[in-house]
């Protein structure tokens, strides 16, 4: 299957602040997430990271600006195929009342289709991709630590078959081992499934591990953008240099 | 069966009545609580407004016209919707549009089907009938919708994070907030459910009573009270199930996204 990549071309993003005067959240974007290659976005809090994903998602929409999966612009897209076809998971994934298997089966309860079986093949590989196991299944979801939660968002994002998968602050509660598993695993799956893959994070580490395309944003600005080694090797600007030297130290592999 | 003789409280009855509210007043004021003020004017706005209902409902009575039930069944409305206003903190674009719509069809429409249908009065405009059964729909469905409003938007609000995930899994803004609905829903009604669950055995109905005292034979009054119970359910559930299905509109846009102007992201 042929997977579009996801382009975002000239998003602004502006939002009325505590003050009553217009924030400006992003300005003048534009990047293109590539299909079979994975895209991560640097930068500080709060500089627009994670409304950049909402907006691709179309859990709000851009002040200005276009997206396009392939050559289709997504404000024309019924929003509720969109985001079957472009999954987004959030730091701290939602788990609803009841059992991870329960969990796993919830999009299609959602979208009111039979949920697959978990003696499907795509349940093995998508568990084994997050370092779950069926022994997992009947567990209580909201007993699980955050970091298993976080597995399980990612499964039943994985379970969906979506073209582009983002996520956002995928190893903010997993230690080193894990974090490294879970780049192996996230690398596998978007050179086998042909995947756009978004991933921001905080994790400079996890970062230069597993991306092939690194956006460095700030203040809601892209700042500069290339392949990893570059980017991590030879920044071209203060602002950047300053970030790989001074990274945050929210979240992160432990 | 004999004519029951009514009592008619005189103003020297009244006057031992009001002795009671001075007693408050006097403790209140005793014990410091210093609500004695507020205590005060407040029995005095309820005569002033009860003797002044009582002088319109006899001119009203006396009309053989259904233009004057009409006006005041409006102005009841109108009442109503103000209360309503002050009494849901966060307030929704459109608020009084909601509310007003939510009203009219909601417990309008039950009054109308129950004052035809189960009552059937003649004329029937009957404003003797009319105006007290509309109130008391109206009152308890005013209640149902404000609390219906309020717990909706604390609600979405609390289960922001469930919204979204459903959005992002795929749902529609309908599905994804079901279960917030569903609360709302419950809240409106539990008052109504309580009170037909005590009927009779914690307290007599304020309608019963009223017609017992007035002499009505009391299997009348019963008759009257059921009928009023389930015309009292059906207001409240048709009026906030109407308030809350118009506040999801609002609250969602038209792509499955929560309004991010009303429930601005942390």
């Amino acid at each position: 299957m042929r997977v579009p990549p996801l382009v975002l071309e000239n998003i602004e993003k502006v939002r009325t602040g505590e003050d009553g005067r217009p924030r400006r959240i992003l300005q003048q974007v534009c990047m293109t997430i590539p299909a079979g290659r994975i895209t991560v976005l640097i930068g500080p809090s709060g500089c627009g990271k994670t409304t950049l994903l909402r907006i691709a998602n179309r859990l709000e929409d851009p002040s200005g600006g276009r997206i396009l999966l392939g050559n289709q612009d997504i404000a024309l897209l019924d929003p509720l195929q969109l985001r079957r076809m472009v999954s987004m998971v959030p730091q701290k994934p939602f788990m609803f009342t009841g059992t991870v298997l329960e969990n796993l089966q919830q999009p299609f309860v959602l979208r009111k289709q039979d949920p697959p079986s978990p003696t499907d093949p795509s349940w093995s590989q998508s568990l084994a991709m997050v370092d779950l196991t069926h022994e997992y299944l009947p567990r209580q979801a909201g007993s699980l630590s955050l970091g298993e939660q976080q597995r399980v968002g990612l499964a039943r994002a994985l379970l969906c078959h979506p073209q582009v998968l983002m996520l956002d602050e995928p190893t903010s509660a997993l230690d080193r081992p894990s974090g490294d598993r879970l780049a192996r695993s996230i690398q596998g799956l978007c050179r086998q499934n042909h995947l756009a893959m978004l991933v921001v994070t905080h994790d400079l580490w996890f970062a230069e591990r597993v991306a092939d395309d690194v956006v460095f944003l700030d203040e809601g600005r892209i700042i500069e953008q290339g392949e990893t080694a570059k980017i991590f090797k030879d920044p071209q600007t203060e602002a950047l240099h300053r970030f790989l030297l001074y990274p945050p130290k929210v979240g992160g592999c432990l | 069966m004999n004519q029951t003789v009514i009592v008619d409280p005189g103003a020297a009855n009244l006057a031992f009545s009001y002795g009671m509210i001075l007693l408050v007043v006097g403790l209140a004021r005793l014990g410091g609580a210093g609500r004695e003020k507020d205590l005060f004017w407040a029995s005095l706005r309820m005569i002033v407004q009860l003797t002044a209902v009582g002088f319109l409902l006899r001119l009203i009575f006396a009309v053989r016209s259904p233009l004057p039930t009409m006006l005041i069944l409006l102005l009841m409305g109108a009442f109503a919707l103000q209360v309503m206003g002050g009494r849901v903190t966060s307030k929704v674009p459109g608020f009084y549009r909601i509310a007003g719509i939510s009203l009219l069809f909601g417990c309008g429409g039950v009054t109308v089907y129950f004052c035809l249908l189960v009552i059937g009065a003649s004329p029937w405009y009957s404003p003797r009938y009319l105006i007290p059964l509309a109130s008391m729909i109206l009152g308890n469905s005013m209640n149902g919708a404000s609390l219906a409003v309020e717990r909706y938007l604390s609600e979405v609000r609390e289960r922001r994070d469930e919204i979204e995930t459903a959005l992002c899994l795929g749902a529609s803004s309908a599905t994804a907030s079901t279960p917030a609905l569903q609360q709302a829903f419950r809240a409106a009604l539990i008052p109504t459910t309580n009170s037909m669950a005590a009927a009779g055995l914690v307290t007599l109905p304020g309608m019963m009573t009223g017609q017992i005292l007035s002499g009505t034979d009391p299997m009348i009054a019963v008759k009257y009270q059921i009928a009023i119970m389930c015309a009292i359910v059906a207001g409240v559930a048709l009026t906030a199930f109407l308030a809350i299905h118009q506040c999801r509109k609002v609250c969602f846009t038209a792509f499955h996204q929560l309004r991010d102007d009303f429930f601005q992201n942390n």
